[in-house]
């Protein structure tokens, strides 16, 4: 049970980020929020922060909950 | 509206400022050693990692853990849905004192900005499945070209309209399209709508390799909104899942066997 909770909690952690609905607007008849736009290698992040010498932002989680995917 | 750290305006308007870069945990042995240099517990890789680093990736600016709630204060466990207005404007305030103390080169910065690539994919699909949004695929066997169409798309990728809306995946072959349906083109901006589980994906549109921005721009507007966004919750996602038999295998073991208890009771020392 332990386990069960500890992996629900993990992925509420970033399920929570990426489904908010915060300033919405149109785009094309959908509804548009306001999402960080993330790099998705540490490769290219890091390249892009070493040449524009912006600070960065990291996060990292396993995309599946229960080994069921498409859920953080 | 959801009230976590990294949907919160503050924070969303403050990381235009910051290279943001999400990673998928146990997907990538050398991923995961970065990982464990940011945070660990027991010397172990958990399975959320959350860090504020210097441009070169080597300090950490705030403090590290499994989530914001270390560095900002907050939730750790049941109430992680709700974490207090406090917490989230102190993030976004520190984000902006970072920003001011690490200001970037500006448009002394050398290169084109490149588009925000995912790993590939396998990982691409389920990611934006997970991300509830639709995937770019800049698919052409020819490098150079590849290189060319990542121009043009990315003028439109960070522009105001698009920012943060769709992700993005760089593609040389044919077979990596093995779970997408509906692929007909042998070079091309392929818009794809990710399965409920991240496992396949279907065409949205087509775009042709050789569109340029203006063109670009138009086309995934309106392809982008034609994706359909899953809207189960994240309990009947999992249930209706787990009912399905729909699995994922990570390419490297979880290390994450900590408990809730144990991660609030570290938080809170």
């Amino acid at each position: 049970m332990m386990m069960v909770r500890s992996t629900l909690l993990a992925g509420a952690f970033l399920a929570a980020t990426f489904i908010s609905n915060a300033q919405a607007e149109v785009l094309k008849g959908a509804v548009k929020t306001e999402n960080i736009a993330w790099y998705g290698t540490w490769k290219g992040g890091l390249a892009e922060a070493q040449r524009t010498g912006r600070p960065i932002l990291l996060v990292s989680g396993a995309p599946q909950c229960h080994n069921v995917p498409g859920v953080w | 509206m959801d009230r976590s750290f990294l949907a919160n305006k503050d924070v969303v308007a403050a990381s235009r400022k910051f290279v943001c870069i999400r990673l998928a945990t146990y997907e990538d042995a050398a991923e995961n050693e970065v990982l464990k240099g940011i945070f660990t517990m027991r010397s172990e890789l958990q399975n959320t990692v959350f860090g504020i680093l210097t441009p070169d990736g080597k300090t950490h600016i705030v403090r590290s853990g499994r989530s914001p709630a270390w560095a900002f204060g907050g939730q750790a466990g049941r109430g992680i849905h709700e974490q207090p207005l406090e917490s989230m404007k102190k993030m976004g305030q520190t984000m902006e004192a970072i920003a001011l103390a690490y200001p970037g080169k500006g448009k002394a910065a050398k290169g084109p900005l490149p588009l925000p690539y995912l790993a590939d994919l396998r990982l691409a699909l389920n990611v934006t499945a997970a991300d509830r949004q639709p995937l770019v695929a800049v698919f052409a066997p020819d490098a150079a070209q590849r290189k060319a169409m990542e121009r043009e798309l990315s003028v439109v990728a960070w522009s105001e309209q698009f920012i943060g809306q769709a992700q993005y995946v760089s593609a040389s072959d044919a077979k990596e399209f093995k779970a997408v349906k509906g692929v007909t083109v042998k070079t091309g901006f392929i818009v794809i709508q990710p399965g409920i589980f991240g496992l396949e994906g279907s065409v949205i549109q087509e775009i042709s390799a050789n569109a340029k921005a203006g063109e670009l721009k138009k086309q995934l507007a309106n392809a982008l909104g034609q994706h359909k966004p899953n809207t189960l919750s994240y309990y009947e996602h999992r249930a209706a899942g787990v009912r399905a038999g729909k699995r994922w295998e990570s390419k490297t073991p979880s290390t994450d066997n900590s408990s809730p208890r144990e991660r609030i009771g570290r938080q809170r020392r």
